[in-house]
């Protein structure tokens, strides 16, 4: 499998809070400022930095800030960070087809 | 979230295709697959008495793939997964289930990814993964329909 599970984990494990999923939505739309996160979210300030941690720990989303002031944070998705996870499944999802559609012509065969 | 779930009929009884799932997988398991349960291939599958699923490289190594943790024939199989590449704790859970379908069998493969998923966050929010593996699964369930028509009748 070509999925590096230390990602599919980490991503997991970050996707596993319903606040943090809908961060990463809100980001699949647009960078937003912190701010901007935790009144979407309505969670204080401390409580969002804290997610945005986790997140940006686990890789799934950068920070970055604009060029005409260094104090404000803007959030973006990552390129590319679910692509582990989506390939874990979809490739566990081929196994299993191609190895169930195998059992099938097996057991068919022997029946005959 | 992270679960895939694969299935499909085979024209034989519960107690049937459970018998062979466990007793003949070194005879229907495909070891030239997409992909590998170790660097070295797949070996020869086989379940241990009732305890763990094994497979046997050429160089006569045996690689535990998992555990059984449910033996129920014609009703249940599961059995922890990992494969070569996965780090020593960790580990996937697969569950097979037998279900009668008529005079046929419905064979349900769930293969549950890391856990750090509790499982009343599954299928919320919109959350784009969930559709994404919903096209997937259509997308398998077609070509498997595909594979049955495609098998001379019986």
């Amino acid at each position: 499998m070509s999925a590096k599970p230390r990602t599919v984990d980490t991503t997991l494990a970050a996707l596993a809070d319903p606040a943090r999923r809908r961060v990463v939505e809100l980001l699949g739309e647009r960078p937003r400022r912190a701010g901007e996160l935790a009144d979407a979210l309505r969670l204080p300030a401390p409580a969002m930095s804290r997610h945005l941690r986790a997140l940006k720990q686990s890789g799934l989303v950068e920070e970055t800030h604009p060029e005409f002031d260094a104090r404000v944070r803007i959030y973006t998705l990552k390129a590319g960070a679910m692509s582990d996870l989506k390939t874990w499944l979809a490739e566990t999802e081929r196994l299993w087809a191609q190895q169930l559609g195998a059992f099938k012509a097996h057991i068919e065969k022997k029946r005959k | 979230m992270s679960a895939v779930i694969v299935s499909l009929r085979v024209k034989a009884t519960p107690d049937e295709a459970f018998e062979v799932f466990t007793q003949e997988i070194a005879a229907w398991w495909r070891p030239k697959g997409l992909f590998q349960i170790t660097p070295r291939g797949d070996g020869v599958l086989s379940f241990e008495g009732q305890q763990r699923l094994i497979t046997t490289l050429p160089n006569g190594k045996v690689f535990e793939i998992g555990k059984v943790t449910a033996w129920a024939p014609g009703e249940r199989l599961s059995f922890t997964w990992r494969q070569a590449t996965f780090r020593p704790e960790q580990q996937t859970d697969v569950t097979v289930r037998f279900e009668p379908v008529g005079d046929e069998t419905r064979v349900t493969v769930e293969h549950r990814g890391w856990d750090a998923i509790p499982q009343a966050h599954v299928a919320r929010h919109g959350f784009p993964l969930m559709v994404f593996q919903q096209r997937q699964a259509e997308h398998w369930r077609t070509l498997l329909a595909r594979f049955g028509e495609r098998l001379p009748a019986v």
